[in-house]
């Protein structure tokens, strides 16, 4: 399999364990992963609430790249995923796409949006599928609970997304469950993180990622588990401040997506970037032991 | 011929405040048709097991917006939720109040804070009374103008948005998705002559407070659509107003970021929204942050193909300009 590699913006900076985790994993299913050194920003809805129609033709732009290389594009944050995946959408809207084609035609580039927009999740459970990825198990997550945190944009609007239920969405759980971890069942699995106002409202943003990983802990997860670089750093990098604000004490290890797979496959926690984390991820991985064989 | 009948489970939710220390969960088992919608249960409950059940409803017909309540954690008319795909799903029908508000009894909720965040958002046409409307005239709009809000008027008001909202409950001032997809409705009405100073009111305290989950959206039953709307009016406003606020320092700033390297510059961003001194009084939780992640503070490289990025921008991006 070989998808444009689309990384976003935080996982080529302060995120970049989710760089280093998603390129160790892909390379263990054999996904060839081809970079674009001219991609820009997804705008992470922030660029679409300043100026709709930019958003719209900064991703047209990115999409237009993986067209041009007959490749469909790999996201690794629901906020990526849902920006782009929008983009494809809005510009079915004649109105928007000829103010969009008018900014993009003279630069030479044509979209004509054939390119499919896939989260990493998506494609492991869709494209390389579960009984494949059990196949990869080496070290299975026995013992461990996580709560999976899906992010908003990966899920809704789901009449526009088109993929899984929002409310009652099921793939993280069926992958976790496939890598020998117990999926936590909790409310909070499919509500905000409270980063979109981290920086604008940070008292409120840090009682919302509070709220949500006092919910997984009280329903017994070890740690929790995300799609989003941008959750990951609410519940994480943040995760004092949710503390705070919940008024006492949270230790919850907050995992990236592609860093659960690769633990089940066999990866040590250095090469999945673990040490980076804010909140200690030790507790998380000595549940699983290092049953890997030799 | 009549259809199967399955056994349905429900866990009620049952409190009273005056009298009871905690909520419970009364369990009730009932033979039902899969079709069955968990209001026809409820009062079936009510009229043949527990007549002290109480719940809100009135037309049984999803118009009304009454009957409200959590089904399975989800927002839900109980008049239009048929418990078959419930149980399916959940092996058992939970139904709890709405969120978000007081319960004044088992299923019923207090719904003054709801009303009062519509009321403060004046949910009627103003008019300049320097231009009165001429006496026996009609104030007619195109049908473009009426497109602009089709979907707000079909809100029935049932809150369901305002019960999954959590931005409503972390901060009880934000006025929530209804009252501001309302606002929306009357700030793109060519009528009304209060345009400004909505945007300007809604602003402190309301508009940037909404974290664009689209938990809203998908609550609502009748695809209203609240987050979008507030996001128009978030565009509307840095149009109109600038970049005056937190909030939309941060969305212009963001956009301004990626206009010079095409990736996002974050410690630039924390600058750009919070100021010099927000930045002191975050310095704490960087260096924190910077100690496991010192890509913070470096700024990204410079896209390859940045020219035609800030081309698009030379295209489409004027709201700047307007705005000074």
């Amino acid at each position: 399999m070989k998808l444009a590699y689309y990384p976003g913006c935080v996982a080529q900076e302060s995120g970049k364990e989710l760089d280093m985790a998603t390129r160790w994993v892909c390379r263990a299913l054999e996904i060839e992963l081809v970079e674009f050194p001219n991609f820009s920003c997804c705008g992470s809805g922030f660029i679409d609430e300043a100026n709709e129609v930019l958003n719209v033709a900064l991703n047209a732009r990115n999409l237009a790249i993986a067209e041009r290389a007959g490749l469909d594009l790999l996201t690794i944050c629901s906020t990526c995923q849902g920006m782009l995946s929008l983009a494809n959408l809005r510009m079915k809207d004649p109105k928007v796409r000829t103010r969009v084609e008018g900014a993009l035609k003279p630069l030479g580039i044509e979209y004509r949006g054939t390119t499919k927009v896939k989260h990493l999740l998506q494609v492991l459970v869709e494209d390389v599928g579960l009984p494949a990825i059990q196949n990869k198990v080496r070290r299975p997550l026995q013992g461990l609970k996580v709560g999976a945190f899906y992010g908003c944009h990966l899920l809704r609007p789901a009449d526009e997304l088109n993929w899984e239920s929002a409310e009652e969405p099921h793939s993280f759980e069926d992958l976790l469950t496939v890598l020998g971890a117990t999926a936590v069942d909790y409310r909070g699995r499919v509500m905000c993180c409270g980063f979109p106002i981290q920086f604008v409202k940070p008292d409120v943003a840090s009682r919302i990622a509070g709220r949500q990983i006092d919910d997984a802990r009280t329903h017994g997860a070890d740690a929790m588990a995300t799609p989003c670089p941008l959750c990951h750093i609410s519940l994480d990098a943040y995760q004092n401040q949710a503390a705070k604000a919940v008024g006492h004490p949270l230790d919850m290890p907050i995992l990236h997506l592609p860093q659960v797979v690769g633990l089940a496959f066999g990866a040590t926690p250095e090469e999945l970037g673990l040490p980076r984390h804010l909140v200690p991820t030790e507790s998380a991985v000595a549940k699983i032991g290092s049953r890997v064989p030799a | 011929m009549p259809e199967k009948t399955v056994s349905a489970q429900f866990e009620v939710y049952r409190f009273d405040p005056a009298h009871d220390s905690a909520p419970r969960y009364d369990r009730y088992t009932l033979d039902l048709a899969p079709h069955t919608p968990v209001l026809s249960a409820l009062l079936r409950i009510r009229a043949e097991i527990d007549p002290s059940l109480t719940l809100r409803y009135s037309c049984r017909s999803a118009i009304c917006g009454s009957c409200a309540m959590q089904v399975n954690s989800k927002s839900r008319l109980a008049c239009e939720t048929q418990i078959g795909p419930e149980l399916e799903r959940n092996g058992r029908i939970v139904v709890e109040p709405m969120r978000n508000q007081a319960v004044l009894r088992d299923l019923v909720v207090d719904q003054e804070p709801f009303w009062r965040h519509y009321d403060q958002i004046q949910p009627h046409l103003i008019l300049d009374p320097r231009h009165p409307m001429p006496e026996g005239k009609e104030n007619p709009m195109t049908p473009e103008e009426v497109d602009r809000f089709k979907e707000t008027p079909r809100c029935i008001a049932c809150a369901a948005c305002f019960s999954a909202c959590p931005a409503v409950e972390a901060d009880p001032g934000f006025p929530g998705p209804m009252a501001l997809a309302k606002l929306y409705r009357f700030v793109v009405d060519p009528r009304d002559t209060a345009h400004q100073d909505r945007l300007l009111a809604i602003q402190p305290g309301g508009l940037w407070t909404c974290l664009r989950c689209h938990l809203c959206t998908e609550a609502c039953p009748k695809d209203v659509r609240p987050s979008e709307r507030i996001r128009d009016l978030k565009e509307m406003a840095i149009a109109a107003q600038g970049a005056t606020e937190p909030g939309s320092r941060h969305a212009v700033g963001f956009k301004e970021n990626i206009r010079e390297r095409g990736l996002l510059s974050e410690a630039k961003l924390v600058r750009q929204t919070s100021g010099i001194s927000g930045m002191v009084g975050q310095l704490g939780q960087g260096v924190r942050i910077y100690r496991k992640k010192p890509e913070i503070l470096k700024a990204p490289h410079k896209i390859e193909g940045l020219d035609e990025v800030q081309k698009i921008y030379d295209a489409l991006d004027h709201t700047e300009d307007d705005a000074s």
